[in-house]
């Protein structure tokens, strides 16, 4: 240990909280913190959740990214887990002013993990879950060979993220068509008969099909109907479905949960090392947390400009900015965070406050993928309105695709139809079919979807992926063959 | 606040699951070296020259848009119009339009280890130690315990510490003194030679197209490659025939066109005559493997099996495998092996199509498992 000791941690920890209540508003629930050597914190990372299930997945993430911290390309100062307690691992070896920045900047997410809407439809009593799952793989693994069990992993992580995204909007059911009588009904007798006629073939059609409704919770539509699995591999797929879960609410809150944990660490360390000599080792470290990423966005750094930005038209706004915000100019800046770190997430977060001065701050500018190399990027725009179009529409669907299954019995032969429900863009080729052949590996039979040609929305194509491991491409809609 | 110095990981778990994911990574490279044996690179590949293998079935799938038409935000500079590298600017490095998930796997493999990736599944099946004349050099094992030795032996010493305790009346560990002391130790082994010979025969006459020789050099480039790197002391004798069949050397059989008719019984009576003259099958263990395209002078089939079931008692395996792009065919040697002898006993026949079925055929023939079960 660097000249600390764990009591001494302990003490930060309970000077921080003082500022983070007392100044921020912050009451944030007791977090446990593990001081670990770096590849137990890169491990950890790997997984997602401590004490996981295993896989070589997770193995192969680590040996990446330890990989690149071991060629000092890569740090991780923290990691937190929104369970209950939260658990956020610290790495043995960093400096007392890094753990305290470390310790402050948790207290940010710990008061996010609690107050957040969204964050809240998490279910964080998941660890006694996580473990029992890891329990029952490994049972499955010694059961069934190991992998046997990690090719459904893999099938079944392929298309895990595909489920209900706003967990808190329920759909609204799809309703069967009805023949509505009229004032003038008894002149037309003909029309009457027609429409009746198409109501019942409608709903004939209807109830033939199945799904009855698009489902957009893949893997929980082949858990429940696809043929000839056996129990444990039920589970399995129930398992990923559920883990997966976990992370989705993540996913939507990445910009504000960062945002809220770099101001707690700003707000609490300035007050705690100044005017003390390691104040420019703080600093030193705080610029490297939310230094731009050329080329693409650090959420660290878009997300407490946007609070910043919050925290000044409560304080001192201009005169667009007091018409714009009935609270501007009036709200106590840390009350005015506070709630909107309760109810929103990222893409509210974008719509309302990624204003032109955020903008200029992160110096956001938005590209476009050049085609013949899609390794260069065009810049496209400097201006908000262009900006923001952009990160919202990867944030309303966090860049997933829009998927859902549309037949479970296609071409007659129980083949699985799916339909990407594009916005203008159609599905990568090489990946749709690599995925299809997972899914065709649940489901036992060819999986095909329905897509569009790159940005021609005239021109759809399918693409089909066999269990066997095989794909193809129609330009026409595939006939049973 | 709570703060543990421990990560309620269970320890090492994650070199653990790296070690998992490489032995997935390898299996998924030998899965497909097995798939391209047929390739030029990977044949001329020696020990010094490399081939490069990549590694498929290991990207993370998963529905993305189309990268060619992907947009984004980034940070930095830039004005609109500006073309950016990767990472953001003209020369950087980065992630900008690299591909999600995505694993690049390649590894370079020199034929060492294409060998060490491929041979382990194979074995010369049913080969006995043959008449001890001569013995190869001792081996030295480890497998005996002593009151002295290079290396104490723990579960030895405890049991024979409680035997002593026992015979003192009390039944429990303890007081391990000199007297309980046990060590592992060697001795030396010689190990019996089981000197095999191989007849490598080859249909060379005319319906052997030049794919199908193609095909059937393959084979043969493989089961040489495979005997020499695991089983040096192998002796290989390559015999073509056409309606006569003589030996050659190593060079006239992988490279000469030869053609004419077919008499396939002419191979197994030449390997039959070399066999008595010069390999007694009991100072030898005798395989014969015959690559045909199965286009056999009718008339003959008889005597051909004839004298493959004279040589299946004396021979550890005599396999037959036809290169022919369809399977069966009412004239094929195949078809009447299938009808004639599918249940001889030592004899083991597989068909080829393309250079994909080449692997599962020698499995066939240099199969693993208990040889009494597995060929049928």
């Amino acid at each position: 240990m660097s000249g600390y000791t764990l009591d001494d941690l302990r003490t930060i920890d309970e000077q921080c909280r003082e500022v983070a209540a007392n100044e921020l508003g912050f009451d944030v629930p007791d977090v446990v913190y593990h001081l670990v050597r770096p590849e137990e914190i890169y491990f950890a990372a790997a997984n997602g959740l401590p004490a996981r299930y295993s896989s070589a997945r997770w193995g192969a993430q680590f040996d990446e990214a330890y990989g690149r911290y071991q060629r000092g390309q890569d740090r991780i100062y923290e990691l937190i887990f929104n369970t209950r307690p939260a658990h956020a691992y610290l790495m043995e070896g960093n400096s007392l002013v890094a753990q305290t920045l470390v310790i402050a900047h948790c207290l940010g997410h710990g008061y996010v993990f609690e107050n957040n809407a969204w964050l809240g439809a998490v279910d964080r009593e998941i660890m006694s879950r996580v473990v029992s799952a890891a329990d029952r793989i490994a049972d499955y693994m010694g059961a069934h060979g190991r992998d046997r069990v990690e090719d459904l992993l893999e099938a079944c992580r392929a298309i895990a993220v595909h489920q209900s995204q706003a967990q808190l909007i329920s759909k609204a059911r799809v309703s069967e068509p009805v023949h509505r009588p009229r004032p003038y009904d008894v002149l037309f007798p003909a029309e009457v008969t027609a429409d009746r006629q198409r109501v019942e073939t409608e709903r004939a059609a209807l109830r033939q099909r199945f799904p009855r409704e698009p489902q957009e919770d893949l893997l929980g539509f082949i858990e429940a109907h696809a043929r000839g699995l056996e129990d444990w591999q039920r589970d399995v797929m129930s398992i990923v479905r559920s883990e997966q879960s976990y992370f989705l609410p993540q996913m939507r809150t990445k910009i504000i949960n960062e945002g809220a944990a770099v101001l707690a660490h700003q707000e609490i360390c300035q007050r705690l090392f100044l005017p003390a000599d390691r104040y420019w080792e703080y600093e030193r470290l705080n610029a490297g947390v939310i230094q731009p990423h050329p080329g693409q966005v650090n959420p660290y750094n878009l997300g407490i400009n946007i609070l910043r930005e919050i925290m000044h038209i409560a304080r001192d706004p201009d005169e667009e900015e007091r018409e714009r915000w009935s609270w501007a100019g009036q709200a106590d800046p840390f009350e005015q965070v506070r709630s909107v770190l309760s109810t929103y997430d990222d893409e509210a977060l974008l719509r309302e406050f990624l204003t032109p001065k955020v903008c200029e701050l992160s110096r956001l500018y938005a590209f476009e993928h050049i085609q013949q190399d899609p390794r260069k990027i065009r810049v496209s725009s400097r201006e908000a309105d262009a900006i923001r179009d952009v990160l919202i529409r990867q944030h309303t669907t966090f860049g997933i695709p829009h998927i859902e299954i549309i037949d479970a019995d296609f071409r007659g032969r129980g083949d699985l139809l799916l339909e990407h429900q594009h916005e203008g863009i159609g599905l990568d080729d090489e990946y749709a079919r690599g995925t299809l052949t997972q899914i065709a590996l649940l489901w036992g039979k060819p999986c095909t979807i329905r897509t569009v040609n790159g940005r021609d929305t005239d021109a759809p194509v399918w693409f089909t992926g066999q269990p066997d491991g095989s794909s193809e491409r129609h330009d026409s809609e595939p006939e049973a063959s | 606040m709570t703060v543990v110095s421990e990560s309620g990981l269970p320890h090492d778990a994650g070199r653990r699951d790296a070690q998992h994911h490489r032995d997935r990574l390898r299996k998924k490279i030998t899965e497909q070296l097995k798939e391209r044996i047929g390739e030029e690179d990977i044949i001329a590949s020696g020990p010094e020259k490399k081939v490069r293998v990549p590694i498929k079935g290991t990207k993370r799938w998963q529905f993305i848009l189309d990268r060619g038409q992907g947009e984004g935000v980034g940070q930095g500079d830039g004005e609109p119009g500006d073309v950016l590298g990767p990472g953001g600017d003209a020369a950087g490095q980065g992630e900008a339009g690299t591909e999600p998930g995505e694993e690049l796997y390649e590894v370079w493999l020199d034929m060492n280890d294409v060998e060490e990736l491929l041979f382990s599944e194979l074995e010369l099946p049913r080969l006995k130690p043959k008449s001890g004349t001569d013995l190869e050099a001792a081996q030295t094992v480890y497998d005996q315990i002593a009151r002295k030795g290079p290396q104490l032996d723990k579960k030895s010493t405890l049991r024979e510490n409680l035997l002593r305790n026992a015979k003192r009346g009390h039944v429990s560990l303890g007081g391990i003194d000199k007297p309980d002391l046990r060590y592992l130790s060697y001795r030396d082994v010689p190990k019996p030679r089981n000197r095999a010979v191989i007849f490598l025969a080859m249909d060379v006459s005319g319906s052997m197209t030049v794919e199908r020789k193609r095909m059937a050099r393959l084979f043969f480039y493989w089961c040489v490659q495979f005997l020499r790197s695991r089983y040096e002391q192998t002796e290989i004798v390559f015999v073509a025939h056409t309606t006569e069949a003589r030996e050659v050397n190593e060079e006239e059989f992988f490279n000469r066109v030869e053609s004419g008719g077919t008499k396939v019984s002419s191979v197994f009576e030449a390997v039959q005559q070399m066999q008595r003259d010069r390999y007694p099958a009991e100072d030898w263990n005798v395989y014969v493997l015959h690559v045909s395209d199965g286009d056999n002078f009718a008339a003959d089939n008889q005597r051909t099996l004839e004298l493959i079931r004279t040589l299946t008692e004396i021979c550890s395996l005599v396999g037959y495998l036809e290169v022919s792009s369809s399977s069966g065919g009412s004239h094929k040697l195949s078809t009447y092996y299938e009808r004639e002898a599918s249940d001889l006993d030592g004899f083991v026949f597989a068909h080829a199509a393309d250079d994909r079925q080449l692997w599962p055929a020698l499995k066939r023939f240099f199969v693993k498992d208990d040889v009494e079960t597995a060929i049928r």
